[in-house]
């Protein structure tokens, strides 16, 4: 068998009551859900050794994912598919791992490669219809930059960049799904709930978020956008 | 029972801190809906201080793995989400099946600190269940508290059903299963409280009233005395090895495997040391095999082996070295609570600590020798200083040192004292590493105030007044040196508050409402503490808080909390109290001989040692 490290990429999910979480709640709730299972897990040198794993981008608290990532780095190399079989029945209901797969040693970190999000955001309130939610936000977009409080702290946003397509109203409701696709990175990463949120505001009505749910992170590699497995 | 509260709850939870602490669904939860008869089990705080608590960890597992009974969890909202709760009448709810509270059977309450008591009427109000008993219906849940502070009940007396003195794995299941057959039988509230006040270690507080010698009597049958549980054989029950993994970051967030129940070095001011009695350890054999069990059913990264005095364990060595071996690579640390001060404590923390050198903590208690036999703290100065020699020596760069003020007999030479201490640590601290490191030698130093507790040889004696401990806080500062120490202190007025309740009567609980009513919770965390509120508190119910914290009791006056037996015997606690006041030091039986504490007798258990004797170290 051959010796050294092997990457595996496992995508999970945070749902249901798990959307309260922190990342860094997360992060540990996964770790110790790979103990379980009782991966061949590599641990970190140095003065406090870790487990060796790299998580995706982080979500706030209160907003889901349907399709998030970590990578282990594991010292032999589990099947996959038992891999995934012993992670699937030491994990929380609410964090359910859904694949598991070996990647490139050298590939880019999720946070570096991951640079487009999409999102699914509900929004509810009397009145709200979706015409009204696309004027909105066709409102912010034509304006061109967005400036955003979070945590007293003012951010710009260039919307050409940041919302690289044009957000979609599905027209079954109430709440309303509004699809919303945004880039992350250095720059910074648009929230959609805060997006929407001040898109409503510029409307008369009392619509608002009802819920964040991220259904992929995309990896852009030549204008093409991969999922990571 | 009651409805589904969670699409109530959800609806507030976007507008707390911290909503983690309100959704359940963490790994190792158990569910049994349809069980027979229900418990909640309740944490008088918010989850974070609560959710690792061993002791109600034990009744969880052992409830739930009982057939017929069922366990939830509940804790204490925080202030944001409390009022979130009443302004949304969503009322206090379990975690596991978010029903609300008032449906269950049973409502287990652990008191684990007196600054927690009205977080105890914050619950009950939220809950909707009448603060008093005696003012419960047919309806209402059983209310049963239990824990550390169930040795004096009196303060809490009035909210409480029945309370129960001691050990919970095997009383708990009797006080259920008694609950459960009582109700089958259709026998009404009263009845229920009579047939419980027949258990052993059962205090049903309704059935005592105030006796004119100071104190409470027995009103009918119930026993005049109540005698604490203790359970023979540690080994004879498994502990939680698969037990609730938080998705917070909890105190105490790590597996815990109890290795020795009980200490009898015998420290005097030690309730702990004297109620826990006697010593009780586990084997090494059953304590590897639940670390590794425990490590895989949490997948937790840390294992705390815990007792009082866990470097007492006469086969530590034994089990560290297996589980070292055994951990290896894995990532995984083992941490020991409360260090001896001497040189084996040293050599186990370097093996358990496998290279990582974060810490050690240390208590020596007293600044002077005379001190430190007057309180029983067999810890020489030349063993403090020799244990720090050669811990900086091995590699550590930080240590701490607890001490308290307020000692009986203490005198400002006492308080110099503990500056000349902490002077010499730090000297010795500083010679023992290579020059360049000196820089990173840091002393912290943590000195509370001393409370007097009951059932400890210091029951007799009064606290010291607060302008006195505050006035020997100056002083302790003056006298310690500030380059590389961290001096850090218990507030002198949450101390005082702590010292009236601990030995306070039935007049207490009156107290307690009045503060709770004017918005009193959370007192033990410093930034919601205000004495304002509790001094009003007295005025209004006509108690002198002063005259309580600071009164010494004559040997033959009735103590409030004389119902109460820990199986240490008054006449033991009383020579204790003598042997202080001349200075003389007493031995540990679990190393030496029997002392006559009469624990042993008065609860038909023995001291139980895992490598069957303890060295003499």
């Amino acid at each position: 068998m051959a010796v050294g490290e092997f990457r595996l990429r496992v995508r999970y999910a945070k749902a249901g009551r798990a959307r309260f979480l922190s990342h860094l709640e997360v992060m540990r709730a996964l770790e110790r859900s790979a103990r379980r299972a009782g991966l061949p897990y590599a641990v970190t040198k140095g003065f406090n050794p870790r487990m060796k794993v790299a998580f995706g981008p982080a979500l706030p608290v209160g907003t889901g994912g349907s399709r998030e990532y970590f990578d282990a780095w594991l010292l032999r190399p589990v099947p996959s598919a038992e891999a995934l079989k012993r992670l699937e029945v030491s994990t929380p209901p609410d964090l359910p791992v859904e694949d598991a797969r070996y990647v490139h040693m050298r590939e880019p970190s999720l946070t570096a490669a991951a640079t487009v999000a999409r999102y699914e955001v509900a929004v509810g309130g009397e009145g709200v219809t979706p015409e009204l939610i696309e004027k909105a936000l066709a409102t912010v977009v034509g304006e061109g930059r967005l400036e955003l409080e979070h945590k007293g702290k003012t951010k710009v946003f260039d919307l050409a960049r940041s919302l690289p397509e044009e957000a979609r109203v599905r027209s079954c409701g109430p709440p309303w799904i509004v699809e919303v696709t945004t880039r992350m990175g250095q720059e910074g990463s648009l929230r959609p709930d805060m997006l929407l949120n001040e898109a409503l505001s510029r409307i008369a009505s009392d619509g608002a978020v009802v819920s964040v749910t991220r259904t992929d992170i995309l990896i852009e590699e030549e204008g093409v956008w991969l999922r990571p497995l | 029972m009651g409805s589904e509260l969670w699409p109530q709850v959800e609806a507030l939870l976007g507008r707390v801190e911290r909503p983690v602490r309100y959704i359940d669904t963490e790994w190792g939860v158990r569910r049994k809906p349809r069980a027979e008869h229900r418990s909640v089990l309740l944490y008088p705080d918010t989850y974070e201080v609560g959710q690792a608590n061993q002791g109600l960890a034990i009744l969880y597992d052992r409830l739930n793995s009982t057939e017929g009974l069922a366990a939830e969890r509940a804790y204490v909202p925080w202030v944001d989400m409390a009022s979130e709760m009443r302004a949304a009448a969503v009322p206090l709810f379990s975690l596991e099946s978010c029903e609300p509270v008032a449906g269950f059977d049973m409502v287990g309450i652990t008191l684990p600190y007196e600054l927690t008591y009205t977080n105890v009427l914050e619950a009950l109000d939220l809950a909707g269940i009448p603060l008093h008993a005696s003012e419960r219906g047919e309806r209402d849940p059983l209310v049963v508290g239990g824990g550390p502070c169930a040795y004096n009940p009196e303060p809490m007396a009035a909210f409480f059903d029945a309370i129960l003195i001691g050990e919970g794995e095997d009383a708990v299941v009797d006080i259920v299963c008694a609950h459960r057959d009582a109700k089958r039988s259709g026998a009404s509230r009263a009845e229920v409280l009579e047939r419980l006040s027949g258990l052993p270690g059962v205090y049903v507080p309704l059935l005592y009233r105030a006796a004119a010698r100071g104190g409470v009597e027995p009103i009918g049958t119930a026993p005049p005395v109540v005698t604490k549980r203790a359970v023979t054989d540690l080994g004879a029950r498994r502990p939680p090895l698969c037990p609730i993994v938080p998705y917070m970051d909890v105190v105490h967030d790590r597996l815990t495997v109890e290795v020795t129940r009980g200490c009898t070095r015998g420290c005097r001011f030690c309730q702990a040391g004297m109620v826990y009695r006697p010593v009780r350890e586990r084997t090494a054999d059953d304590i590897v095999r639940d670390v590794m069990e425990g490590l895989r059913c949490t997948g937790y990264e840390e294992v705390s082996l815990t007792s009082l005095s866990t470097t007492d364990h006469s086969q530590l060595e034994e089990v560290l070295r297996r589980l070292t071996n055994r951990l290896e690579e894995s990532g995984v640390t083992i941490s020991l609570p409360s260090l001896r001060v001497d040189a084996f404590s040293v050599s186990m923390a370097r093996l358990a600590s496998g290279g990582r050198k974060s810490g050690l903590t240390f208590a020596p208690e007293a600044g002077t020798q005379r001190l430190r036999d007057v309180i029983n703290k067999n810890v020489s100065e030349e063993d403090l200083i020799e244990t720090v020699s050669r811990a900086f020596a091995a590699g550590w760069r930080r240590v701490k040192l607890y001490f308290m003020i307020g000692l009986p007999t203490e005198t400002d030479d006492d308080i110099a004292g503990i500056g000349a201490l902490v002077a010499r640590v730090q000297r010795t601290a500083r010679d023992a590493v290579p020059a360049s490191d000196r820089g990173s030698v840091r002393i912290g130093v943590s000195v509370s105030t001393f409370v007097p507790k009951a059932h400890t040889p210091f029951q007799w004696d009064g606290q010291v007044p607060m302008d006195e401990i505050l006035r020997r806080q100056e002083l302790l500062r003056s006298a310690t040196p500030r380059k590389g120490v961290d001096l850090s202190w218990h507030d002198a007025d949450v101390s005082f508050l702590e010292g009236v309740i601990a030995r306070g009567d039935r007049d207490l609980s009156r107290v307690i409402e009045h503060a709770w009513r004017a918005g009193a919770r959370f007192d033990a965390w410093g930034e919601q503490f205000d004495l304002g509120i509790w001094h009003d508190a007295f005025a209004s119910a006509g108690v002198d808080p002063v005259a309580i914290a600071t009164r010494s009791y004559a040997h033959d006056e009735q103590l409030p909390w004389a119902q109460i037996s820990s199986g240490v015997s008054e006449r033991y606690l009383w020579s204790e109290r003598q042997r202080a006041l001349a200075g003389v030091v007493t031995e540990d039986c679990s190393f030496d001989a029997c002392t006559g504490c009469d624990a042993c007798g008065t609860l038909g258990v023995d001291i139980m040692l895992g490598g069957g004797s303890r060295g003499g170290r």
